[in-house]
């Protein structure tokens, strides 16, 4: 084995392929919850894995006036029980005190940066990452184009930016946001980050369809019945009031994580599992969403908002009782949704759609019902137990896939009734699941944007969401009521009901 | 997992496997039982110390719910009254927060039964699924008929305390993957070590190695100085190695011009791995990884998740055969 420069040979065998290239993570909103929260306990998993490389540093960047020293204690502190390995880690951390719409900001950033280099070999190499509020998202992009940072530093070193959702609240301000973002990056250095795409199940979806020869020719309409996708929370809206009262579930939850996770549902087989082939195929199957009419709205979606009740033990307020929600608030804290899919593989298929706070218990997943045998040759006394075949992906919690399938009742009669077979992750394998952040957070730093939301996806998830958020701000749509602690209200059973189906029982 | 808790015990004195095949039947049906623990494996374990065995045993318990397999432990008595004693419990215990239950197989086998373990572990093991064995106590010849009814080899070099082992493992090698233990705990201080490359300013130095030295026990060493061989091309006498209670690695190189000194170390007793790079008028850079506690599962986890052919231990090994045994 001889070495070149552009393979490290001593990496072979490691299972470090992924370890990410000497950089700077600048993070924009560091004094924020999502560094404390998130990113800094991501970074802390990283480093223990070996996935950073020695070339690296975290630049904090916020209002609030810290010295490194500060910043230093104050991010190894966000990991609880880590160890000396963050300890270290942290003290190469930088950080930048300043408003993101002031020059001597960037300017400071700048000469930080370069410092690195020199210093830290971090080699020109830069990811930002804007944990900041959306409102900021086109300034600090905006400083760092005017201050030469947005471009690489040379043909050798990268510049990406990891931005958060929500991707604009309708789809013209996503338009404009992707405007401006476009002003000053490319697209391939724009990192639009969905922490559901980092979840090892979410993932397996597409190792379940496209890596089986006996799941993809049945994922069709010629066997399946109707997907039931579903987003429960038992959680109200916490500290996120303020943001939740101008978003409600619908921007929240549907416009994103679930178009996400109905795109990988439905998808085509990408040619090759890369960034442009899976992210080619969740464009198309969005694209082939039904857009439904206003009339449509009124009888394929439910809005509502929960009472009070009890969740898991505890009982729970209104959501119009909640600090920070008006009183009158409409906010929608559930929706329900019939969505189509009109292409070969999807057409005449219903996809129910369910997602909702303060529902019994939190779980996400999506259902795949199959046709019922064209003839059962059993007495019905003799399959009263039996129920059409399902295969339930889990995406949370307890991740794992479920297959339900008739079987033979021990005994002299022939009765038949339905079992499950359960698969769980966390019995199955040796390895521990990154967490999704840690997972999204080295895909930017290695430059991977598969799990990534590209631009056409997220106008596309706007396509479909606007004409029902427009039908509801023209006033029409009633507002539903659910007791918190139930699946929904009861025009949300009538939606699935109507159809012959019933909301499966998570 | 925390240790597992015992749910039911079956054993007898000189069964046979249809006897085990039986009770193991009986322990599951009258219980209501929580899912089983999903298996991708069968893992036999030999040993022929009883210490060792519980030693082995102790590793797969603290892997508990996140070892997903048949554990099956083999203690060998060839010595003894030629028969087989067995024992089998049902485990329960909790992974990830999903309760789950599992069995293990104990045999010990006595006398002559000891030459023909292939044809007792066979009943025992999950169809389609890989017979990991793990010679816990020693290396097995290569003609052992354990070799035949194994998939995969697992043993540890750093327990047999000379190089001459590494010839037994090549020979290994020849018959099925041998997956080392002692290989797989060096990880941390490999990747470490390649990790102070990364990145097109500190990349050319491998390409100018001048003097490589590797510290540690006799194995350990040995194989790091044969990975670091065979990985950049270096001639043999470019590496030094010199026996430590600790592993720890030095290279000095040059390229465009610049020195550069890059160190791997392990301090004292300290579970910790500091690896540093000087580049002369160039930038400073060092990360630190602390290392698992040293129990007995360590390496293990990951040893069991990488069952297949690992070409860079067989090259290391290769040359590890050919430097001198300092």
């Amino acid at each position: 084995m001889t070495t070149g420069d552009d393979v490290n040979p001593l990496d072979a065998g490691l299972g470090t392929e992924r370890r990410a290239p000497p950089l700077a993570l600048v993070v924009f909103g560091a004094s924020g919850d999502l560094t404390h929260r998130k990113l800094m306990p991501a970074l802390e998993h990283l480093a223990r894995r070996r996935l950073l490389p020695a070339g690296f540093s975290v630049v904090g960047v916020a209002r609030t006036e810290l010295s490194d020293d500060d910043f230093q204690a104050r991010m190894a502190e966000a990991v609880k029980d880590a160890g000396p390995e963050w300890e270290a880690l942290t003290r190469s951390f930088r950080y930048v005190a300043g408003d993101y719409t002031e020059t001597t900001t960037f300017e400071r950033l700048r000469r930080v940066l370069d410092a690195l280099d020199r210093e830290r070999g971090t080699a020109g190499n830069r990811v930002y990452y804007l944990a900041t509020v959306p409102q900021v998202f086109s300034k600090v992009v905006t400083g760092l184009g005017e201050h030469g940072l947005a471009k690489p530093k040379d043909s050798d070193s990268f510049a990406r930016i990891v931005i958060e959702k929500p991707f604009g609240r309708d789809l013209e301000s996503a338009a404009r946001l992707d405007a401006e973002l476009h002003q000053v990056l490319d697209e391939d250095q724009i990192y639009r980050i969905d922490h559901y795409l980092g979840k090892e199940t979410v993932q397996n979806v597409l190792a379940l369809r496209f890596a089986n020869a006996i799941f993809e020719p049945i994922w069709n309409r010629r066997y399946v019945d109707h997907v039931q996708i579903t987003v429960a929370e038992s959680l109200g809206v916490g500290h996120r009031a303020g943001f939740y009262e101008t978003a409600g579930a619908m921007r929240d939850i549907v416009q994103n994580h679930v178009m996400q996770v109905l795109a990988l549902t439905a998808m085509e087989p990408p040619a090759t599992i890369n960034a442009r082939g899976i992210r080619d195929e969740k464009v198309k199957a969005l694209r082939a969403v039904d857009i439904l009419t206003p009339d449509e709205v009124a009888t394929e979606v439910v809005r509502a908002q929960y009472d009070a009740g009890w969740v898991e033990g505890e009982e729970v307020k209104s959501y119009r009782a909640e600090e920070d929600v008006a009183p009158d608030s409409t906010t929608e804290t559930y929706v329900a949704m019939r969505l189509s899919v009109d292409n070969w593989r999807w057409a005449g298929v219903p996809f129910y759609i369910r997602t909702g706070k303060r529902l019994p218990k939190r779980i996400t997943e999506v259902a795949m019902e199959f046709k019922s045998v064209p003839h059962l040759p059993f007495p019905s006394d003799m399959a009263r137990g039996l129920q059409r075949n399902s295969l339930v992906l889990r995406i949370q919690p307890d991740e794992g896939i479920t297959l339900r399938f008739g079987a033979k009742v021990p005994g002299q009669a022939f009765r038949v009734r339905s079992v499950s077979m359960d698969f769980s992750y966390g019995a199955a394998f040796v390895e521990e699941s990154p967490d999704a952040y840690e997972r999204l957070l080295l895909d930017a730093m290695v430059g991977d944007p598969t799990l990534f939301i590209r631009t056409d996806e997220v106008d596309q998830a706007w396509r479909i969401v606007d004409p029902i958020l427009g039908a509801w701000a023209a006033g029409d749509a009633p507002l539903a009521r659910y007791e918190a602690g139930t699946w929904g209200p009861k025009a949300a059973d009538r939606l699935i009901e109507r159809d012959g189906h019933r909301w499966r029982s998570p | 997992m925390a240790q597992p808790l015992t749910l039911s015990v079956w054993s007898d004195e000189n069964v046979k496997v249809a006897d085990v095949l039986a009770a193991m039947e009986g322990l599951r049906k009258p219980e209501r039982l929580p899912p089983f623990r999903t298996t991708v494996m069968t893992l036999v374990m030999l040993a022929s110390r009883r210490s060792n065995a519980d030693w082995a045993m102790s590793a797969v318990y603290e892997l508990g719910g996140r070892h997903p397999a048949r554990t099956l432990l083999i203690l060998t008595d060839p010595y003894g009254d030629t028969g087989v004693d067995a024992e089998v419990r049902l485990l329960g215990g909790r992974a990830d927060g999903a309760e789950l239950w599992f069995e293990d197989i104990e045999l010990t086998v006595r006398g002559d039964v000891t030459d023909h373990l292939d044809s007792l572990i066979e009943p025992f093991t999950v169809a389609d699924l890989p017979v990991v064995s793990w010679f816990v106590d020693g290396l097995p010849a290569a003609d052992d008929a354990m070799i035949r009814a194994s998939d995969v080899i697992l043993v540890d070099a750093r327990g047999f305390g000379d190089t001459d082992c590494f010839e037994t493992i090549a020979s290994l090698l020849e018959e099925r993957p041998v997956v080392d233990l002692s290989w797989v705990r060096l990880a941390p201080w490999r990747a470490l070590l390649a990790g102070l490359f990364d990145g097109r300013e500190l990349r050319p130095f491998l390409s100018g190695v001048r003097s490589v030295q590797v510290f540690g026990k006799t194995g350990p060493r040995h194989l790091l100085g044969g990975w670091l061989v065979d990985r950049l091309g270096l001639e043999h006498d470019v590496v030094e190695l010199h026996d430590a209670l600790h592993v720890s690695i030095g290279i000095d190189a040059v390229a465009g011009g610049r020195t550069a000194r890059f160190e791997v170390v392990r301090a004292g007793d300290e579970r910790m791995v500091t690896a540093r790079a000087h580049i002369s008028g160039g930038p400073e850079s060092s990360s630190v990884v602390v290392l698992p506690d040293a129990t007995p599962a360590w390496g293990l986890a990951d040893a069991l998740s990488h069952l297949e052919r690992d070409p860079v231990y067989e090259g290391a090994l290769r040359v590890a055969l050919a430097l001198p045994s300092a």
